[in-house]
């Protein structure tokens, strides 16, 4: 038996890095530190042995060289590509395949599209007070978590930077530090808060307008009620915002993705700018998977953009609602896909998932998923943090090396992707 | 006079997207111009996508006059830049027509995809059908949207029509969707059926709802009755979450409370 210590948990955004795996006869048979949904990822089975593509309906085995052929064909094949997926895999991989992209002149997109993207178009519209976790965890005396369940869907965030954190900066943090939870639900976040406000469904971008124009001292126009939130609860709430010394602001998809989308992140962001007249205070998107803010990063770095881009022309576009994955599929718009470390057919609208099962699909990905069942070809991979290792980003933008506890037969991410990169530029005599 | 028509051919992926910026009354000025499209990474020549028919000359682009016949619906870019003159879509139209257009007419007999006339500063465009989302709103992060000239949608539109809006005019005749001139800043907003949460983070500018607009912003400010062409009509001011120097007249009004 060997034990690793400080491994990097590539689940969530957390990017935990204080993981113990103890190791017998090449597999992972058990962990410490992790929460219930990173050790199923750590002792995950299903893994694919081999590569396998669909002949005449049938999956059929056939090796790593016939595999990128295979994709390289189908991609090549297409006048409009779409690459998806990335929040699960490393940087590096994520480099090749927006060189990849280019080559292709097709669209490049992450799961960003379906989660954060707007907050990333809100940030694009009035910028981002955000700080490290690192920051949060030693100085905040407040913290809200507004459409986010990080104990369900963040397991370790308030142990190790918010609730349950000591803070070097706080005298008795765990008493002292005050959270608000903000949801149309009452979840197992909202439980362990100091103040929950409930929120009507489509309701958060009229309680942050009502809060921001309290923050001006115009509560006189504010009804008694907003959304199902009390004037009352709005006016303490406000209060407890302008008083703290230090405030982060944390948010999820709950309200990403409820109407109004990023003009409900950008309302947040702006409620933010008002309160950093009174004192200081962040936000800080509560990224899902592992290293879907890596995903950002290395498209932005690169191309300019941060996800949906769009190469046809040989020249990035981007316009999420037009670039974006979800919506190129319902309408249609691509004509062969790649998945990378993600498992759409889980996750997107039927007409989406019809979409994929009806059009060239190569996926690369360690298991067997739900997207496998409609692909063409898949070309199995070795799992970052596991038996390969790269760049991830936590959630706050720090990039952290995610190693790996064991060597195997399995080509990583970057690997596969540069092989079929570069018989893609023999093809094209490049 | 001069009179182009361009006639949808047939097409094998016919969702995959024609990008035709090339396709403005100006263009067709100068009779040695090759025109490309763009069918996703694929240069394409433009009778490869259309039948071209080109009658008599012109010396000016406001003497052409262009017509799109047959499924114009994944064409998109149509009229990007257009600057005087006539384009006549006889069924539905891409995304992007009218993109920064400053002068000249669009006239859409059909239904608009999203971004209607994006950041147009002149002209008209007529959409007869519905337009969908971001009808003459900006480009992502821009400030502003559209600045001036008239867009016009008898049908309904989509959801955040007029975001941005800094200028011009924008008459709905049907119903608006969510977040009609959200971060409107100048320009007149006038919707003839019913929308919800109007104008939010309204800096300027007027917005006029002849219908019901649903989960009205709290943070608007009442100022009382008054009439518009003599409909009695409520007027608000705001939106007070930031300095309020907006107006709306609203006849019926819902909250969410
Ligand atoms: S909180 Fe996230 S990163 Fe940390 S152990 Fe759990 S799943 Fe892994």
């Amino acid at each position: 038996m060997q034990e690793i210590k400080d491994m990097i948990c590539p689940f969530c955004g957390c990017l935990c890095d204080d993981i113990t795996l103890e190791i017998e006869a090449g597999k992972i048979v058990s962990t410490d530190n992790c929460c219930t949904i990173g050790n199923a990822k750590f002792l995950g089975k299903n893994r694919l042995k081999n590569p396998i593509k669909k002949i005449d309906g049938t999956w059929t085995d056939i090796t790593y060289e016939e595999a990128v052929d295979t994709a390289v064909e189908m991609l090549l094949d297409a006048d409009r590509p779409l690459l998806f997926g990335w929040s699960g895999t490393h940087g590096e991989a994520q480099c090749v395949g927006v060189h990849m992209n280019e080559i292709l002149g097709g669209v490049i997109d992450n799961t960003t599209s379906v989660c954060h993207g707007p907050s990333i178009l809100a940030i694009q519209e009035v910028g981002h007070p955000g700080c490290t976790l690192g920051q949060v965890k030693n100085r905040a005396d407040l913290i809200i978590y507004w459409g986010c369940n990080p104990i369900e869907a963040h397991p370790r965030h308030m142990s190790r930077y918010t609730t349950y954190a000591d803070g070097y900066f706080l005298d008795n943090a765990f008493r002292n530090r005050k959270v608000i939870v903000v949801d149309v639900r009452e979840t197992e976040t909202a439980k362990v808060a100091d103040e929950f406000i409930r929120i009507k469904p489509g309701g958060d971008y009229a309680v942050l307008s009502s809060l921001r124009a309290i923050l001006r001292g115009k509560s006189d126009m504010i009804p008694d009620s907003v959304a199902g939130v009390s004037k009352t609860q709005l006016m303490q709430v406000a209060d407890m915002c302008k008083t703290c010394s230090f405030g982060a602001l944390f948010f999820g998809v709950g309200l990403t993705m409820a109407k109004g989308k990023y003009k409900n992140v950008r309302n947040a962001i702006e409620f933010v700018d008002d309160l950093n007249r009174h004192t200081k205070f962040t936000l800080t998107p509560m990224r899902g998977h592992w290293n879907v803010y890596g995903a950002n990063e290395v498209m932005a770095w690169m191309t300019g953009y941060p996800y949906a881009v769009d190469f046809c022309r040989g020249v990035a576009f981007y316009n999420p609602g037009e670039t974006t994955a979800i919506d190129i599929l319902a309408r249609k718009e691509c004509d062969a896909c790649m998945i990378v470390a993600s498992d759409p057919a889980a996750h997107f609208p039927r007409a989406c998932v019809e979409q994929l099962r009806d059009i060239p699909l190569v996926v690369i990905d360690p298991f067997e998923t739900m997207t496998t069942t409609i692909a063409d070809l898949q070309i199995p991979v070795a799992v970052t943090g596991i038996d390969a290792e790269g760049t991830a980003y936590r959630m706050d933008g720090i990039p952290i090396k995610v190693k790996k506890a064991m060597d195997s037969d399995y080509p990583s991410d970057t690997e596969i992707l540069t092989r079929i990169y570069n018989k893609m530029l023999e093809v094209k005599g490049l | 006079m001069m009179k182009v028509i361009l006639e949808v051919k047939e097409r094998h992926k016919p969702n995959l997207p024609i990008e035709a910026e090339c396709i403005t009354p100006k263009n067709f000025l100068d009779p040695e111009r090759e025109f490309h499209v763009w069918k996703g990474n694929k240069e394409l020549d433009i009778t490869d996508i259309f039948h071209v028919r080109k009658d008599g000359t012109a010396k000016s682009a406001e003497q052409v006059e262009i017509t799109i016949r047959g499924d114009s619906s994944h064409i998109k870019r149509v009229g990007e830049y257009m600057d005087g003159g006539k384009i006549l879509i006889e069924g539905d139209i891409g995304m992007h027509c009218g993109n920064f257009m400053s002068a000249g007419l669009i006239e859409i007999n059909g239904n608009a995809d999203s971004w209607l006339g994006r950041e147009m500063h002149g002209g008209k465009i007529l959409c007869h059908g519905d337009a969908m989302d971001y009808a003459g709103s900006g480009y992502r992060g821009e400030k502003q949207g559209m600045r001036g000239g008239l867009i016009e949608i008898m049908g309904d539109a989509g959801d955040f029509a007029g975001e941005t809006m800094a200028g011009g005019e924008i008459i709905i005749h049907g119903n608006a969707g969510d977040m009609p001139g959200v971060d409107i800043k100048d320009g007149r907003l006038t919707i003839m059926g019913d929308c919800s949460r109007p104008c939010g983070n309204m800096s300027g500018g007027e917005c006029r709802i002849f219908g019901t607009a649903y989960d009205m912003l709290p943070t608007f400010r009442n100022e009382g009755l008054t009439a518009i062409d003599s409909v009695q009509i409520t007027r608000f001011s705001g939106d007070y979450m930031s300095r309020g120097l907006g107006t709306i007249y609203v006849a019926n009004c819902k909250y969410m409370d």
